[in-house]
């Protein structure tokens, strides 16, 4: 029996997404917006410091709201989990999904050393995305607090207690008179502060050499600091050494380059949303948040796919490569 | 020369280093596309791969960006 099939049509979203449009260009009339004052550090959320001289950052606020997201998705799934369902609807099916994906990939690559892999690629890769994912929340890194700042614009207030920055009519941003307002956000996205990307980093970089202590035991340094073939082999002995002080260089460079490549694409792509934002206020800047949206994703995802190469790299030593190589060609 | 020019002129030089990272990203979706033409089954090995390469090469041009970030933004 055939059910009848109806015929697909646009319906209801574009009326509202007009709707939406023309809501954006009326208030754009009265209130544009204006370019943040762009810096490096993370600013502070509150004047006064917490204790000492520990001030708290709005990173650090996103961070812990990211944290605080986790866990509740870790106790949704854990719920799920105990109620003996065999097929999870919902959240739990979507992070089961997520998971096996990581799962596959990691056994795929590291072989039996899966099992104490998996967890780091699994937990870098969920908070990196939750953490990116944040950008696209609308008042994120433009809700926050005024303060006076030489790069400042006159407010205006609009119900009481809620202030809004408005720009002198005809004059570029970052211009404005002495005596104006700022706005430093209260939240902001974690990603473009090097404090997480290069802590994240060290994690990666230093769990790397554990696992290949782990796995190989104290030989495993012999990859940086290879004396063996000196005097066996002369000529190709020296070589090995120099080999070795390479990789060793290597590894700070894979501390440097994980924390550039995240904190870059993500610094790099807010910037851009404020900047597109700015110049053309309508519709314009949903078309990046898509691609802020792809850009996040896949950032996540490299970041833990190549803590989990390195980790099973390190695990599998030197001469041991080229039977691991025809593992994997029969695998697939 | 003011800085402030100076800057600005920084900048937009420092970029020019991304033309490395699109050609090699424009060659490694070449070799991936091949792949998968020659050999369907293999599809999602290549892509994968092709990923991982993809964001090793974007890291390179995302260094530059970042030097170009820190002329106009820093100091």
């Amino acid at each position: 029996m055939e059910t009848p099939s109806r015929k697909w049509r646009y319906g209801v979203n574009r009326w509202i997404i007009l709707g939406l449009v023309i809501l954006n260009i009326v208030a754009v009339s009265y209130y544009s917006p204006v370019l943040p004052h762009i810096q490096l550090p993370a600013e502070n959320v509150s004047e006064t410091p917490l204790f000492g001289n520990f001030y708290l950052t709005n990173t650090l606020v996103a961070t812990l709201i990211a944290d605080v997201i986790l866990i509740l998705i870790a106790i949704a799934v854990r719920r799920a989990v105990r109620s003996g369902e065999l097929i999870p609807r919902g959240i739990p099916g979507a992070i089961e999904a997520i998971l096996e994906l990581i799962n596959n990939l990691t056994e795929s690559t590291a072989g039996k050393w899966a099992k104490s892999i998996f967890p780091f690629f699994a937990t870098i890769t969920l908070l990196v995305l939750v953490v990116n994912w944040m950008e696209l929340i609308p008042g994120v890194d433009s809700i926050g607090r005024l303060e006076h700042s030489e790069h400042g614009y006159p407010i205006e207030q609009v119900m009481p207690g809620v202030y809004t920055i408005v720009p002198t009519s005809g004059e570029s941003a970052g211009e404005a008179h002495e005596g104006g307002y700022g706005l430093i956000p209260y939240l902001r996205v974690a990603s473009t502060d090097l404090n997480f990307t290069v802590g994240l980093a060290l994690i990666a970089v230093l769990m790397t050499q554990v696992m290949g202590v782990r796995s190989l035991g104290a030989t495993y340094f012999t990859k940086f600091i290879n004396v063996g073939g000196i005097f066996s082999r002369p000529a190709f002995g020296l070589l090995d050494f120099f080999v070795g002080i390479l990789e060793l260089i290597s590894e700070f460079s894979k501390l440097l380059s994980f924390s550039f490549r995240l904190f870059g694409n993500i610094f790099a792509g807010s910037v851009l949303l404020f900047v597109i934002g700015t110049l053309i206020p309508v519709f314009v800047q949903s078309m990046f948040l898509g691609l802020e949206f792809f850009v996040g994703l896949i950032q996540a995802v490299v970041f833990g796919m190549l803590t989990m190469v390195f980790m099973a790299q390190a695990t599998q030593g030197h001469g041991e490569h080229h039977e691991d190589e025809g593992a994997e060609g029969a695998h697939a | 020369m003011e800085v402030a020019a100076a800057r600005l002129i920084g900048a937009g030089l420092a970029m020019v280093g991304t033309i490395g990272a699109g050609v090699g990203i424009g060659l490694l979706v070449n070799g991936a596309v091949q792949g998968i033409a020659r050999n369907p089954d293999a599809s999602g090995d290549v892509q994968t791969n092709m990923i991982l390469g993809i964001a090793f090469t974007e890291a390179v041009a995302i260094y530059c960006l970042v030097v170009a970030l820190l002329i106009l933004f820093v100091g």
